[in-house]
């Protein structure tokens, strides 16, 4: 009875971490910490198995004190990955740029080198800022929602010339304030709302609501864009992702793992929602200030 | 301009990097040696006495960082350009710790290392250098305390968030040049993509209401119209 008690807490162990796995697409990043925290996990599971009856009760807990450990382990081997990445590209990239700017000779193909390695050179600046982000401390000032909000659509018009609609409620209040810092929020946001310009034409709409709902202030950013592949919806905050049908608009593919990275920093959570042909919802939320 | 050319020391322990850089400054006015680690460096300082020092950081045998210490320790004051960004080693005041002039992030755009190997040997030559290894700087009332990250004006201390500090001093430690928005998005936030430059506008914003600066006939900061911000006031260190 115990035995098959602890075959089957087993199994479940397994089926967690294959859970947990499938939750995160850095399966590679991943992969190589599996064994170690199956064993550990069949150990804990099986023992709690064996013991008792309320098994249930405590292989929940395992459970999740594993998901937690898993998506830990994931985030700093992620983070380690990225420090690794920008270490190894820095080097190379500075020599090829030096290597164009040394070279006599004035052709187009040279000039797109140039141009590419600019262009590599920001990619990596941005990959380090995006790995720093994830543990530097964060300044903690107050920021007025209507203000930053009001300070995206100025940046939004002065860089790609569209309008954006804005809702923000007065009444009975107007939206609190939330806690953070102004540049990286105001980073997050224009970044949120450069997509939706980006990616729509200039017939389109382009609107930013917002909210509070307990204790949240809540910022959708729509679109009457082209919107996302529902094939693709799921992974458009990783880094690098591009979507299949987003490859004639210059872009990072850091621009939405970065809105992300902040948003998180903040407390807060990010969410997209997209139909393609039809448009694309961006909701950010984050914890109000204390009044 | 002068009969000889400045003298560059180059150091980089990356040979896919120094073998075009070197003739790449050569040929924009420098004469220039290479030194492929920290310890090479200090021998060839020794020897050549050179006017400037171009730095890699993470070195075989010395690093850059610990290169600078050593220089400052002895008393030798060769200005130096760290290829890292300001602060990258997580200390607040880390360029007044570690005593280099200037940084620039690998990987740069080779021209720009040219104008700032310039802007600092203007410097030197101005005697504003001292600045850089300065604890306290003051412009027309203006005190500026870096190890304690704190500012007055006459004799009221004004409050200033930490991004804001970091400006200030990086634009105190530079008077009278020019420092496009994007550059200074760049060396103090760390951005070179993604995002727009008005957050160094808000900064200035900051610093301006904060200083009592009038945009319009500014005293400490100048908008440089379509290019940038300027540090208009004379500095001095206390």
């Amino acid at each position: 009875m115990a035995l098959a008690l602890a075959g089957a807490a087993l199994m479940a162990g397994a089926a967690a971490v294959a859970g947990a796995l499938a939750g995160d697409r850095r399966s590679l990043v991943i992969e190589a910490a599996v064994p170690g925290i199956a064993a550990a996990a069949a150990v804990v599971l099986a023992v709690a198995a064996g013991m008792t009856l309320v098994v249930d009760r405590r292989r929940r807990r395992a459970e999740s004190e594993l998901r937690a450990e898993v998506s830990e382990e994931a985030a700093v081997e992620h983070r380690r990955f990225l420090a690794r990445l920008d270490h190894e590209l820095k080097n190379p990239v500075t020599a090829i740029r030096v290597a164009v700017a040394a070279s006599d000779v004035e052709s187009p193909q040279l000039a797109t080198i140039d141009a590419q390695t600019a262009r590599l050179s920001r990619l990596v600046g941005d990959l380090r800022k995006l790995s720093e982000l994830q543990t530097s401390e964060l300044e903690r000032s107050r920021v007025s929602v209507g203000a930053l909000v009001t300070d995206v659509v100025d940046a939004i018009r002065d860089a790609f010339g569209r309008d954006v609609s804005v809702t923000l409620p007065a009444a009975p209040w107007p939206l609190p304030d939330v806690t953070g810092d102004p540049d990286l929020l105001f980073v997050a946001l224009f970044n949120v709302v450069a997509n939706a310009a980006k990616y729509s034409e200039p017939g389109d709409v382009v609107e930013i609501r917002g909210d509070e709902q307990r204790g949240l202030v809540v910022l959708d950013v729509a679109d009457t864009g082209r919107g996302i592949p529902a094939d693709e919806v799921d992974t458009v905050f990783d880094e690098l992702a591009r979507g299949s049908n987003a490859r004639d608009r210059a872009g990072s593919g850091l621009g939405l793992a970065l809105v992300r990275t902040i948003v998180h920093r903040h407390g807060g959570d990010v969410a997209i929602t997209s139909r393609q042909g039809h448009g694309t919802r961006v909701r950010v939320e984050l914890p109000a200030a204390a009044v | 301009m002068t009969s000889s050319p400045p003298r560059l020391l180059l150091v980089d322990d990356e040979s896919s990097i120094t073998d075009g850089l070197a003739p790449f400054l050569a040929r924009s006015g420098f004469d220039v040696r290479v030194a492929a680690d920290g310890q090479q460096a200090w021998e060839r300082i020794a020897e050549w006495h050179p006017d400037i020092l171009v730095s890699d950081v993470m070195m075989p045998v010395l690093d850059g960082r610990e290169l600078v210490r050593r220089l400052r320790a002895t008393g030798d004051t060769t200005p130096t350009i760290l290829l890292t960004r300001v602060g990258e080693s997580g200390e607040r005041s880390a360029a007044l710790d570690e005593g280099a002039d200037d940084y620039l992030n690998k990987p740069f755009d080779p021209q720009e290392l040219v104008a700032r190997a310039r802007a600092v040997l203007r410097r030197v030559a101005a005697g504003a250098a001292p600045l850089m290894s300065s604890q306290t700087l003051v412009a027309e009332g203006l005190r500026l305390d870096r190890p304690a990250r704190r500012v007055w004006r006459d004799s009221d201390e004004v409050s200033l968030t930490p991004k804001a500090f970091q400006l200030l001093e990086y634009l105190m430690t530079r008077p009278g040049e020019v420092h496009a928005r994007e550059r200074l998005l760049s060396a103090l936030w760390g951005f070179d993509f993604a995002t727009h430059t008005r957050a160094v506008d808000h900064r200035v914003a900051e610093l301006r209401a904060a200083l009592g600066d009038d945009a319009a006939a500014p005293r400490y900061l100048e908008t440089v119209a379509g290019v940038g911000y300027r540090f208009c006031a004379t500095v001095s260190r206390a």
